[in-house]
C-alpha cells in the first residue's frame, strides 16, 4: 500500500469527482459517436425474415418494479426500428419475452430453449445478479449473442466468464455503485466516521457492503461499522433494522435496498426518525421508476441511481440524446424512465449500430462474428452519456452519477438536485482491464476491490 | 434501555400481523383440512385493497371529512373484500377438492397464489401503493432519545383485539360451536342437521378476512408491493409449525416466538436473521411433531 499524504480534497479532485450544476457526464467528443450518423443504404442484399430476441426481466414479484421499464425500454426501441423498417432497413425485430421470477434454474432452461428452439438472434435483459453469472456461461456453450442489462456483479466477468465472446453486458459494473456511493458521502460528510449499514442479503447488498467500506475508508480515516442488518430480499417489515442502525449511534447509515423493499423502508424510516438522526446515502435509492417514490421523501440524502442513467441527467441542453430518450418514452408510456429503461432501450440500438457497421465492410447481412467484433471496443451514444464497451471483458462503461434527492415543484415526486450532481469518470474508480481478478494472487471480493486496496492512497 | 424497549414494541407490531396471518391459516387449516399456499396473497390483496381506497381520491374526500377516525374506518374494507374473495372461491375451486388428498389442495391453492400474484399486478399495477398519511396524522412518541409510531400502537391494539375477538366467536358462540364440531366430524355434523357446506364458506371467509385484515393495518406502516405475500406466507408457516397447525393458542404463542426471535436475530446476529427461525421450527417438529398446541 502507498503511504502518500494526500488530503481528501485533493484525492477527491484527482479522482474527477465532480459536483454541481456544471457536472456533465462527459465532455462531448470530437467524434461524433456512431449512433448520431445517420446509415448509409445497406450493402449487398438483405434477407427480409424477422429478427427473433429474447428479452428476459422481471415480469412479476417484487422485481417487476424494475422489470417493467427494462421491457418497456426495449419495447419502445424496437417500435421505432420496426417503424424504419427493420435493422438495416429490412428485417423486423420480434421479441419473446420470460419471466426472470421463474428462478436461476429454471432461466438457464428458458435460454437454452429460446436458442434451440426459439432460434433467437439475440438474448438481452436480465436483472439479478444471481441470473448472470448462471446465464453467462451458458450463453457462452450455446453461442448465444447477449447483451444483459443489468445483473451487473463483476463476478459475471471477474470468475464466471473471464475470457466472454458472446456475452456483453450495457451497464455499469456493481462496484461502482458501492465506490460512487462511498465519494460521495466523503466529499459531503467527510465528518462521519461511525457507519451503520442495511443491506439486503444477497450478492448485491455484500458488493455494495464492500464497495462502500474500502472505497469510504480510503478518503475518511478511522472509520467505524458500528451497525449490520441483513433483510432478507423481498422483506417489508424494516422497523428491527432502522430500529438497531439507529441504536448505534451512526453519523451516516448506507442502505443498498432497493425497488418496492426501498419504498417501504423508507416510509418506515421517516415515522421512527431515521433520516434526523444521521445522514443517509442510498446506491440505489432512485434506480426504481421514478414515480415509484412519494413526494415524503427525505431530501437532502444521497439516492443513488445504481447504473447511472437518471432522466434529469445530463439535461437536454446539454446532452440532446437524452432530451430525446425522456421525451419518446414519456409519449409512448406516459411516465419517466429509469436506468433499466435506459440500458433495455440501447441494447438494441448498440446491436443495430453493430450490424450496421459490419454490414460496411461485409455486404449482406453480417456473420455474428462480425458483429460480436463492432460491439467490441464501441464508443456509444446514450441518454446517459457515452458508454464504452470495454473489448477484454465485455463489459460497459460509463460516467458514474449519484446526487442529492430534492423536491422541485415540475415533477410530482422528489428528483436528484441539478445543482448537486455528483459524476466520477468511470476508469478512475473501476479496476483497469488486466488487474488481477479474484483467486490470482488476491481473495478479495473483486477486482476493483483490490485494485482500490493496493492503490489507493489513505487520505491522512 | 430504550433500543430494548422499541425493540420489544416493534416485535409485538410484527406479532401482531404475522397472528393475524397465521390465525387464518389456522382456522382454515382446523375446519377444513386445507394448506393454503395462497393465504398470503390475500394478505397482500387486503393491504393493496386497503391502499387503494384509502390512497385514492376518494380516501382523499372522505379524509377531509372523516378525520383521522374515519379514514382508519375505511381500512377495515380490504379486509372485507378479501372476505368476499374467500366466500367466491371455496364453494367453486376448493370445494370439489376435499375428498382428494392433500397433493390436489396444495397444487390449487399455489396455481391460486399465481393467479392472485398476476390479478393485483393487472388491476394495481407495479408501482407501490401507500397509504402512509394515516401514519403522517398519528405521529410518533418520543421514547427516550428515538420514537416510536403511535399507529405501530393501534396495530397492536387490533392483534391483541382479534385474538380475544376470535377466541370469543369459536369458544362463546353457538356458531363456534357448530364450527368445531364441524372440525372434529364432518359427518355427524352433517348428520346433525348442520349444513357443512354453509360453514365451510362462513369458516374459510373469515380466514381470509383475517389474512386480509392484517394486509389492511399494515400497509399504512410500509407500503402495498407486488410479493408482499410470499415472504409473510412463509413466516407464517414458521409460525403455524411452531404453534401446531389448526390451534389458535398455537398461532398466537407461534407469533410471538417468530416476531421476538426475529428481531432478536436482527439486533445481535445479523448474518443468521433468517436461519434463527428455521432452527427453532426444526426443534419444535423435532420434540413435538405437531407443535407446540397442535393435535395429532
Amino acid at each position: 500500500m502507498e503511504h502518500r499524504n494526500v488530503d481528501r480534497r485533493s484525492f477527491l479532485n484527482q479522482l474527477g469527482v465532480v459536483v454541481g450544476s456544471a457536472a456533465a457526464a462527459t465532455a462531448i467528443p470530437a467524434v461524433k459517436p456512431a449512433s448520431a450518423q445517420t446509415p448509409a443504404a445497406p450493402k449487398g442484399r438483405i434477407p427480409d425474415t424477422p429478427l427473433k430476441f429474447g428479452h428476459m426481466t422481471f415480469l412479476t414479484g417484487p422485481g417487476a418494479v424494475l422489470g417493467e421499464p427494462s421491457l418497456k425500454g426495449h419495447i419502445l426501441a424496437a417500435e421505432e426500428i420496426n417503424a424504419q423498417g427493420g435493422i438495416l432497413g429490412k428485417r423486423k425485430i420480434e421479441t419473446i419475452t420470460a419471466d426472470e421470477a421463474a428462478g436461476t434454474d429454471a432461466n438457464v432452461k428458458e435460454l437454452r430453449r429460446m436458442k434451440l428452439s426459439e432460434k433467437i438472434d439475440l438474448f438481452t435483459g436480465v436483472i439479478s445478479s444471481g441470473n448472470t453469472p448462471a446465464l453467462g456461461p451458458v450463453a457462452e456453450e450455446l453461442g448465444a449473442l447477449t447483451i444483459f442489462v443489468d445483473g451487473c456483479t463483476d463476478f459475471l466477468w471477474d470468475k464466471a466468464v473471464p475470457n466472454p465472446k458472446f456475452a456483453f453486458r450495457i451497464t455499469n459494473i456493481q462496484s461502482a455503485d458501492g465506490v460512487t456511493c462511498a465519494l460521495a458521502a466523503a466529499q459531503a460528510w467527510p465528518e462521519a466516521k461511525r457507519v451503520a449499514h442495511i443491506h439486503p442479503d444477497y450478492s448485491y447488498g455484500r458488493n455494495a457492503f464492500d464497495h462502500f467500506n474500502i472505497a469510504f475508508g480510503k478518503l475518511v480515516p478511522g472509520i467505524q461499522v458500528v451497525s449490520e442488518g441483513w433483510p432478507k430480499l423481498g422483506t417489508t417489515d424494516f422497523t428491527a433494522h432502522i430500529t438497531k442502525a439507529m441504536s448505534s449511534n451512526p453519523d451516516l447509515i448506507v442502505s443498498s435496498v432497493w425497488g418496492g423493499d426501498y419504498v417501504a423502508m423508507y416510509k418506515q424510516a421517516l415515522r421512527y426518525g431515521m433520516f434526523n438522526s444521521a445522514k443517509f446515502a442510498s446506491t440505489i435509492a432512485f434506480g426504481v421508476a421514478p414515480h415509484a417514490i412519494g413526494k415524503d421523501h427525505p431530501e437532502g440524502v444521497i439516492a443513488g441511481v445504481h447504473a447511472n442513467y437518471y432522466f434529469t441527467f445530463p439535461p437536454g441542453n446539454r446532452w440532446p440524446a437524452n432530451k430525446r430518450f425522456v421525451e419518446k418514452y414519456y409519449k409512448r408510456w406516459n411516465e419517466y424512465p429509469n436506468f433499466q429503461s435506459d440500458g433495455a432501450y440501447h441494447t438494441l440500438y448498440m446491436y443495430k449500430t453493430a450490424v450496421e457497421k459490419a454490414n460496411k465492410l461485409t455486404g449482406g447481412w453480417p456473420e455474428e462474428e462480425a458483429v460480436i467484433s463492432q460491439l467490441e471496443g464501441m464508443y456509444f451514444e446514450t441518454a446517459a452519456g457515452d458508454l464504452y464497451i470495454r473489448p477484454d471483458n465485455h463489459q460497459g462503461y460509463k460516467d458514474a452519477v449519484t446526487g442529492f434527492s430534492k423536491n422541485v415543484p415540475e415533477y410530482p415526486f422528489p428528483i436528484l438536485d441539478p445543482n448537486r450532481m455528483v459524476t466520477i469518470p468511470i476508469r478512475n474508480i473501476t479496476a483497469p482491464p488486466h488487474w488481477p481478478k479474484p483467486g490470482n494472487g488476491h481473495n478479495d471480493p473483486t477486482a476493483t476491490y483490490n485494485w482500490i486496496k493496493e492503490t489507493w492512497p489513505q487520505v491522512a | 434501555m430504550t433500543i430494548l424497549v422499541i425493540q420489544i414494541l416493534n416485535s409485538f407490531f410484527y406479532a401482531a400481523v404475522l397472528f393475524l396471518i397465521a390465525a387464518g391459516l389456522s382456522l382454515i387449516y382446523g375446519v377444513m383440512r386445507i394448506v393454503n399456499l395462497a393465504h398470503g396473497s390475500l394478505y397482500a390483496l387486503g393491504a393493496y385493497v386497503s391502499a387503494w381506497i384509502v390512497g385514492s381520491a376518494v380516501g382523499h374526500a372522505l379524509e377531509g371529512n372523516l378525520g383521522l377516525a374515519g379514514t382508519l374506518l375505511l381500512l377495515p374494507l380490504g379486509a372485507v373484500a378479501v372476505a368476499a374473495v374467500g366466500a367466491v372461491i371455496e364453494p367453486t375451486l376448493l370445494r370439489p377438492l376435499y375428498r382428494r388428498s392433500e397433493e390436489y389442495h396444495l397444487l390449487v391453492t399455489f396455481g391460486l397464489l399465481m393467479i392472485l400474484e398476476d390479478v393485483m399486478k393487472l388491476l394495481f399495477g407495479r408501482t407501490p401503493l401507500s397509504a402512509g398519511q394515516i401514519m403522517d396524522q398519528m405521529g410518533s412518541i418520543p421514547v427516550g432519545r428515538l420514537m416510536y409510531p403511535t399507529y405501530n400502537l393501534f396495530v397492536v391494539t387490533v392483534g391483541i383485539a382479534a385474538a380475544i375477538g376470535l377466541w370469543a366467536f369459536i369458544y362463546r358462540t353457538k356458531f363456534g360451536v357448530i364450527l368445531r364440531a364441524t372440525s372434529q366430524d364432518r359427518r355427524m355434523a352433517a348428520a346433525l342437521g348442520i349444513n357443512v357446506s354453509r360453514v365451510y364458506v362462513q369458516a374459510f371467509a373469515i380466514g381470509c378476512f383475517m389474512a386480509g385484515l392484517g394486509g389492511a393495518v399494515v400497509v399504512p406502516a410500509q407500503a402495498a408491493v407486488l410479493g408482499l405475500g410470499i415472504e409473510v406466507l412463509i413466516l407464517a408457516f414458521v409460525v403455524v409449525v411452531i404453534g401446531g397447525l389448526g390451534s389458535l393458542q398455537g398461532a398466537l404463542v407461534g407469533a410471538l416466538i417468530v416476531s421476538f426471535v426475529r428481531t432478536a436475530g436482527i439486533q445481535f446476529f445479523p448474518e443468521i436473521e433468517l436461519a434463527v427461525l428455521y432452527l427453532i421450527a426444526a426443534a419444535v417438529l423435532l420434540v413435538r411433531p405437531t407443535g407446540m398446541f397442535g393435535r395429532a
